[in-house]
Formats: structure tokens, sequence, C-alpha cells
């Protein structure tokens, strides 16, 4: 009958509406200020829900090969930074937002001063492939955006971004250790 | 007259008891006066009331049939969201074109929201709610509903914009081609009710049940009439934002612009509010007090609407007209026809609801049968010229 298509896509949209409904009363008590990672979803048949994420409070989890900004990782038995200050990722970097400034010989040296700039860093990972002695590597932290342009982080707060995102071992997340 | 405390007459008692406290120290027509003003001021913030509310129904409605949330921000659920949007309405600013029409301009939003307002005087809220008892009801607010065009019309005119004159010249077309089936259908209802008081129509479907159930061919056209008449999707020609831009009110802002909302929100509840008195028996209902009977069915049919409007596509201006003359007008006039032959012939009631329910599902059948032959013949001369 002509005429019929028109109901069968009413049909349609009240199913999704009921849907959303039914999906709330499924998480009843706390419907959409989750805090932290939103879980990934499997989608079902009809019954989809809400697909809006409500950002500040949810957050999508980065994909494990996301490229976000440097950080520094610790020696798992003294807790220090495991950067010598050899120079190397300054040197790979292609677009100088490193500068490594070091003392002491051998074992010894450690950086007196490690600056990076993160508004110009590209997210190349050039830094981290160089890296001989596995220091550095890329988090998955992507809420870049400030209120100056004092891009330039420092190596105290690159420490406590990798103990942030407990990033261990460089190459954790790419399947390649 | 007796001024009875119940939850029936609630609105009825809190009018007669301030009646009476004025006129104990007023002179009668200053008391006259003062209440004829007090109704149009409830009237009035019923109906801004009625769009705060309903604007934050049409974006939650969205956003749910879109699998969204909609907005849930501010207040529980998101429930403050339309005072935001008052507020930030207030305070924008006020923008005239220098090559506009400035009269015209500034006189078109308030001719269509004073036009949508009126037609409030006549809806029937409850038992002995009405504002205005007219005895031609129906056809005040066909009249009154109709003064929007000249609105849009002088809206289109006085922005100087291509797509504003575009929008104008679709509502002249629009609304007066869709002006023709309502007015059929309105007429069936007439026929029926033998009155154009829209209490007494409600008061005629107490007897013979409601006219949705007697008639559901006349209800289908009054519907698609009505939503047309009140520019909603799929006949929102005049606002058509993908193909020109905003329709008559794009060269609006601020205040200006937020009275063209209004009216159309204002037209989308009086609409409703006279298909629910006309199909669904106004304020009839067990139990529950007349007036809640009767904002219950309002806001269903508000909803349907919604529904409609987030489900089809916009559908093409001449498709619109093509609809409306070659469709809509001979299926009034066939329901017309069938309606007055069934009233005048058959007098008792329960055999002749009968009689017009089979007709009028004959009537539906026959539409959709004929427009199902009309674009198969179109499909196969498509094929045929295809081959050719």
């Amino acid at each position: 009958m002509y005429g019929t298509g028109l109901l069968k896509g009413l049909s349609v949209t009240l199913r999704h509406m009921i849907g959303t409904f039914v999906t709330d009363v499924r998480k009843f008590p706390r419907r959409y200020f989750r805090d932290g990672v939103h879980p990934t979803r499997s989608p079902e048949p009809y019954l989809h829900g809400a697909f809006s994420i409500q950002y500040p409070e949810e957050k999508v989890p980065m994909w494990p090969r996301f490229r976000g900004p440097l950080v520094h990782l610790r020696d798992p038995e003294t807790g220090q930074p495991r950067c010598t200050a050899c120079g190397m990722c300054e040197r790979a970097c292609p677009h100088g937002c490193i500068k490594v400034e070091g003392e002491g010989k051998g074992k010894e040296r450690k950086p007196t001063l490690y600056q990076y700039n993160v508004g110009r860093c590209i997210f190349c990972r050039q830094c981290v492939e160089s890296c001989p002695f596995n220091a550095i590597e890329l988090s998955r932290f992507y809420e870049l955006a400030c209120y100056d342009k004092d891009t330039i982080w420092d190596l105290p707060r690159l420490l406590e971004l990798g103990d942030k995102e407990e990033i261990k071992e460089q190459g954790q997340f790419w399947g390649e250790t | 007259m007796e001024n009875v405390w119940t939850i029936e007459n609630v609105w009825n008692a809190i009018g007669m008891a301030l009646q009476n406290w004025l006129a104990g120290f007023l002179p009668a027509w200053l008391v006259t006066l003062i209440m004829d003003l007090l109704v149009i001021v409830v009237l009035l913030a019923i109906g801004i009331v009625a769009v705060l509310i309903l604007s934050f129904l049409e974006r939650k409605v969205a956003a749910r049939a879109g699998d969204r949330y909609g907005p849930n921000r501010w207040g529980p659920y998101g429930v403050l969201q339309p005072f935001a949007d008052a507020i930030k309405m207030l305070i924008k600013e006020d923008i005239v074109p220098h090559v506009a029409d400035r009269f015209s301009f500034n006189l078109a939003p308030v001719i269509v929201t004073v036009g949508a307002v009126m037609t409030y005087a006549v809806l029937p809220f409850g038992r002995n709610m009405v504002a205005a008892n007219l005895n031609i009801g129906i056809l005040y607010f066909a009249a009154v509903g109709s003064l929007s065009i000249i609105g849009l019309l002088t809206a289109g005119w006085g922005s100087r914009n291509k797509y504003a004159l575009i929008s104008a010249f679709r509502s002249v077309a629009q609304l007066i081609t869709y002006e023709v089936p309502l007015a059929l259908c309105i007429i069936c209802v007439v026929m029926l009710a033998g009155s154009l008081s829209t209490q007494d129509i409600v008061l005629a479907q107490q007897e013979r049940g409601w006219f949705f159930l007697l008639m559901p061919g006349i209800f289908i056209l009054y519907f698609l009439a009505a939503s047309a008449e009140m520019i909603r999707c799929p006949f929102d020609l005049l606002e058509a934002d993908s193909e020109i831009v905003a329709g008559h009110f794009i060269e609006y802002s601020g205040m200006k612009f937020a009275l063209f909302f209004l009216a159309e929100y204002i037209h989308l509840f009086a609409g409703s509010a006279m298909m629910v008195t006309l199909f669904f028996g106004g304020w009839l209902g067990p139990w529950l007090p007349s007036w809640l009977w009767f904002l219950i069915k309002t806001f269903v049919v508000i909803f349907v609407f919604m529904w409609i409007r987030n489900t089809f596509p916009r559908i093409r201006i001449d498709q619109v007209l093509k609809i409306g003359w070659k469709v809509m007008v001979p299926a009034g006039l066939v329901g017309l026809a069938i309606t007055g032959f069934v009233d005048k012939l058959i007098a008792d009631t329960l055999i002749a609801g009968v009689v017009l329910f089979v007709c009028n599902i004959a009537l539906i059948v026959g539409v959709s049968y004929f427009m199902g032959r009309a674009q198969r013949q179109k499909e196969m001369a498509a094929e045929g010229a295809a081959l050719r």
C-alpha cells in the first residue's frame, strides 16, 4: 500500500527514541556524569542508546599508538629519571623543540636542564626512536589547550606526566617491547 | 454566580473571587475592563510558558530521536536551558540592514506574534474555560491563524534579501493552498457538531464519540494541512535551512528573531490544541480535571508533530503544491460529500458513526491506491523513456 513506508520510518525514530531511555534505565543511578575514561561500546543491533560522550566527565580512551606529548620515564629501581642527557633526542628532533644540558661523566651524567617545547612539537616520535636508554616515550595525553604561549615543559613536569599516564617502558603500548 | 472551589474549576473560582473582590470598591465598567485585560495577560503568559516548554521539548525529542541526550548542563536534565536561550536572545544586538524597508521590517514580527497569540482566545482550555466563547469560534481561528501570512510577507519584503523574499513567496503559495483542505476538514467537523463554537464541538463529541474515531480519513487530511499551516516539517518550506538559509527571518536578530520564534511555537501549541478540540474530544476525559486532560492531549499531539519532524525529510515546493491541489483538495471534497450525505440521510447516531468510519477507511485506501498508481505510471513512463 502506498504510504506505508512513512509508518515504517516513524517506527525507526520511535525505536531509537525509546532505546536511549532503555539504556538510561539500565545504568540508572548515574546516567551520564560518569568520571574518567568512557568504556568502549559494543553496538547492539536495535537498541543503541545515546552515543554522546559527556566530554569533561567522560573521555574517550586513546588508541595504543596515539602520539601525544613527550614524557620522561623513571628507573623502576631508583625512581630517578633514566635520561643521561646524551643529546640524541635533541639532535634527532626535526623542529628543534628539545634542549638538553647535563653534567657528570659516564653513568653519573644527569640532565640539569631539559626543555621540551610542546607548542612546536609535531609528534613524529623521532626522539623516542633515537633514545639509546629507553628514557622517553610519547604519552596518550591530549588536552593541550592553554591560556598563554608558554608551552615549554621542563623535566619535573615531563616526569609527572609520565607517572600520571602510567607509562613504565618505552613502546609499552606499541607492541614492540 | 456561584463560586465553587474544586480542582475542576479552580481557575474559574479564582477569577470569580477576584471579580467579586474588585466589585466591592470599583465601578462595574472598570471591573469588566480589568478582568478582560487580566484574561489577555493570562493568555499571553500561557503562550510564553508554552514556548519555553516547547523549545526545550523540541530539542530533547530531536536529540533522543538522533541517539543523543540534548541540553543537559543547566539545571537537572537541562530544564533551565530555555531561560538561557531567552537571556541570550534578549541581550543580543538588534541589527537592521541599512537597505531594509525599516517600517515593514520592524512591523513584521509584531504582526506574526499578535496573529499567533490571538488564536488563543477561542481555545477551550477546559469546561467553561474559554476566553471568548464566540459562536463563530472555528471561523475566527481559521481567519486569525492565516493573519500571519501577511506578517511573513512583510518580513520577506522588508528584509530586502533574496532568501527572505523566496520564503515570502512560498508562504503565500503554501499557506493559501493548505487553507482550502483545512477549511474543508473543519466543515466536516462543523457539520457533525452542528455548531461553529469550540465549546459546542467538544460537547458534541461527548454525545457522538471522538471525531477522530468517526472520521480517521478527514483527521489525516486535517493533520497534514495543519502541519503545513503551522510550517512544521515536512512542510517547513518557508524556513528550509538547506536551501534558503533561514527563510523570512534570515535578517532578524535579537528580540525580533525571538518574536518569530515565539510565533512559531505559539502556532504549534494553538494548532495542536485546536486539533485536540476538533478530533480528540477537547477537555473530555474521566477522573482527571478537564483542563489537565486538555493539556495532556495537546502535548501528545505536539509530541507527534516533533516525532514527524525528526523522521521525514523536507519535500520540494512543487511537490508541496502538487499534493495540496491534486490530492488533498479532491480528497477533502470527497470527504465533505461523504460526511454531508451520511449526516443527512442516517438519523441514528451509532449507525451514522459506523458508516462514516467505513467510508473514511475507504477514502484512505482509495487515496493511497490512486497515489500509488500515479507513482507506478510515472516510473513506467521513466523506464520507457530510458529504453527509447
